[in-house]
């Protein structure tokens, strides 16, 4: 493709010079950072090293990446579950019920997302809603220990996900042409085999969006796994903030970073590869 | 294509050279006005009652600033940064001020501004940090302590041992600091919290893997909280999470663990280019005053360092006991020792899921 300049093109300098301040920059900044000793007590030395990438070799840490890994695959999987029949279907409705759902979905996004999750702590503890609701119904005897457990910790990505999948592929399956299903039936394929040929395939785009904007944040919620889970699942992102933090190990927290980056784009790439989908819904 | 490559090439070189002037200048510079002085209080929040910085204020005509971090490293990255500028008081725990002295990021005090310092108990006075004791106040201790539910354990805790008990599986809460953590196994190994031996710190990690069963939760704010609500049934607090939760629930048992105490001073100092030490050491002497430090320690929860707050303490409790003075204070290590501290860290919260 021909790039044409022309005298608009100035327009979008400033979206230049932002993106290479506060995105290119602190990227290169943090890899070199990386590259970098670490100071004691506080700070960097600027002494080359490839030590900070060999410690994440170590057992303990690929661990992290491990659980980190299983995390986001099991909530993009239970996600795209969920998501992608409600995307569809929701597409399929008349606009006046598109609008009400619509405007459903994004309700709580006007609430910051901290405070949703302590919502869900208020449900799940020990002396909660749900324990209370359960022994009332007597179908338990004691109070569960839902909190701080693995469950949880899912149960907060998939809530705070979710809406990122219904919303691709509801954009992939809006815009689809249902004539192409017509004609499919038309030609003698049954509603199961035209869902494979054409709709799956149309919305595929929505749903590999869906994917990627559901997997790459939950690499790096942290939060979530520190607030509903106790602290006690350690992912990649926890132990950055940890190396930043109190363990003040600046180069080693680059160094996982930019391992983290390197990784999601892999993955990013494999998808694409494997499903060969060039065309993302809504990210290209 | 061409033409976009060598844009490329032109646009990472600018942001390269940006990102270089970026980091090397930290902002600086204050325009002084004489008549509204301010005092840029840097500490955690809610340090002081509302009452005692309102008052200051009138007394002296200067405005505090109340200025908030969350961790001790973070504001030693600040004050860093700030090369020493920007804040004219700060208040952090022992460890972190042994560093801010040894970067020369402190100033000494000047004792004739502080006519009140001979109120500070000896007891807090001298320590690693500071020996000489030129330059810090201490402003409230800390002693993290065990508190459990009575009902919902069937024996007697004593110590920091009885954690690793088999009947309190999955009931423990912990407060997250690293070093207190590998520091309460040490001690219930019978060894220091500031061991630097390698083969030691190891077996602490080890030992400390074996409690991951026994831990429910593990967080720094309002770990009392789980006891209250159900969720844990034995808990390792900090002082003020202490207090808070007898006030709560007085039927709760508080154990000073029979292996040794670690406790925490918390200090203020001047950094070493305050914009007004004057206001910072007026402040520090308005703190010192009887009536006022009590009212300060009541507030903050923690025991009082100040000798002549004891007798008006609402809170009697936070006058010190004996057994204070048996209490080591958690010290920087050395980089190995402080990365096996954080190894064992990070491997003993993986043994948690």
């Amino acid at each position: 493709m021909r790039r044409k300049w022309n005298r608009w093109t100035f327009t979008l300098a400033p979206l230049y010079v932002f993106t290479l301040l506060f995105v290119v920059g602190p990227l290169l900044y943090m890899v070199a950072i990386s590259f970098a000793s670490n100071k004691e007590g506080y700070g960097v030395i600027w002494r080359f090293t490839a030590e900070n990438y060999k410690k994440i070799f170590d057992p303990v840490y690929l661990e992290t990446f491990r659980q980190s890994l299983k995390l986001a695959f099991t909530s993009a999987l239970s996600i795209m579950l969920l998501g992608y029949p409600f995307g569809y279907f929701m597409a399929r409705l008349n606009s006046r019920w598109k609008n009400r759902l619509m405007l459903l979905l994004l309700i709580p996004f006007w609430v910051n997302s901290l405070i949703r999750l302590y919502g869900w702590i208020i449900i799940l503890q020990t002396k909660g809603a749900l324990n209370g609701v359960l022994l009332n119904l007597g179908l338990i005897e004691e109070p569960l220990k839902m909190l701080y457990s693995y469950p949880a910790v899912l149960l907060g990505m998939i809530y705070t996900l979710l809406p990122f999948m219904i919303l691709s592929v509801y954009s992939s399956a809006e815009k689809m042409d249902w004539s192409l299903v017509e004609a499919a039936r038309d030609l003698g394929a049954n509603e199961i085999q035209a869902f494979c040929s054409v709709t799956f395939k149309m919305t595929l785009p929505g749903l590999l969006s869906g994917m990627i904007l559901t997997f790459i944040p939950s690499m790096g919620l942290f939060f979530i796994a520190d607030i509903l889970g106790g602290n006690k699942i350690v992912l990649v992102g926890s132990l950055i903030q940890d190396q930043m933090t109190r363990g003040s190990n600046w180069p080693f927290a680059a160094a996982l970073a930019v391992a983290l980056t390197i990784l999601t784009t892999l993955i990013i790439y494999l998808y694409r590869r494997i499903t060969h989908v060039s065309e993302l819904e809504g990210l290209y | 294509m061409e033409m976009r490559r060598k844009w490329m090439g032109i646009t990472l070189t600018v942001c390269l050279a940006a990102s270089c002037l970026l980091s090397g200048c930290g902002g600086k510079e204050k325009g002084e006005l004489e008549d509204s002085r301010e005092l840029v209080l840097y500490t955690w929040d809610s340090m002081f009652p509302q009452e005692v910085l309102d008052s200051f204020e009138e007394e002296t005509g200067i405005q505090v600033i109340y200025s908030n971090f969350d961790t001790d490293e973070t504001m030693l990255e600040k004050l860093a940064q700030a090369d020493g500028g920007d804040y004219d008081l700060v208040i952090a725990d022992d460890y972190i001020i042994e560093s801010v002295i040894e970067e020369g990021l402190a100033q000494k005090l000047d004792k004739s501004k502080i006519k009140n310092f001979e109120n500070i108990n000896p007891l807090y006075q001298g320590q690693f940090y500071d020996e000489n004791d030129e330059y810090t106040v201490p402003y409230g201790a800390g002693i993290p302590l065990i508190v459990y539910d009575p009902e919902a354990v069937d024996f007697e805790i004593k110590g920091y041992e009885d954690l690793w008990n088999e009947n309190l599986k999955d009931s423990v809460a912990l407060t997250a600091n690293y070093r207190v953590i590998n520091g309460i196994t040490l001690l219930s190994m019978g060894k220091s919290m500031n061991e630097e031996d390698a083969s030691v710190i190891e077996e602490a990690g080890e030992k400390l893997k074996a409690l991951a069963p026994n831990v429910r939760m593990i967080q720094d704010d309002n770990t009392q909280n789980a006891l209250l609500n159900g969720e844990a049934s034995v808990a390792f607090l900090y002082t003020s999470q202490v207090t808070k939760v007898l006030s709560e629930n007085p039927d709760l048992k508080v154990v000073y663990p029979e292996e040794g105490l670690g406790f925490g001073i918390m200090a203020g100092f001047v950094p070493s280019n305050a914009p007004d030490a004057d206001a910072a050491h007026q402040f520090l002497d308005y703190i010192l005053q009887p009536e006022t430090g009590a009212k300060c320690f009541d507030e903050i929860g923690y025991y009082s360092t100040n000798a002549k707050s004891d007798e008006f303490l609402e809170n009697s409790d936070l006058a010190v006991p004996d057994s204070v003075s048996k209490g080591e204070i958690i010290q920087n290590v050395s980089e190995e020792a402080d990365a096996a501290y954080n190894k064992n860290w990070t491997e003993f919260r993986a043994a948690c899921d």
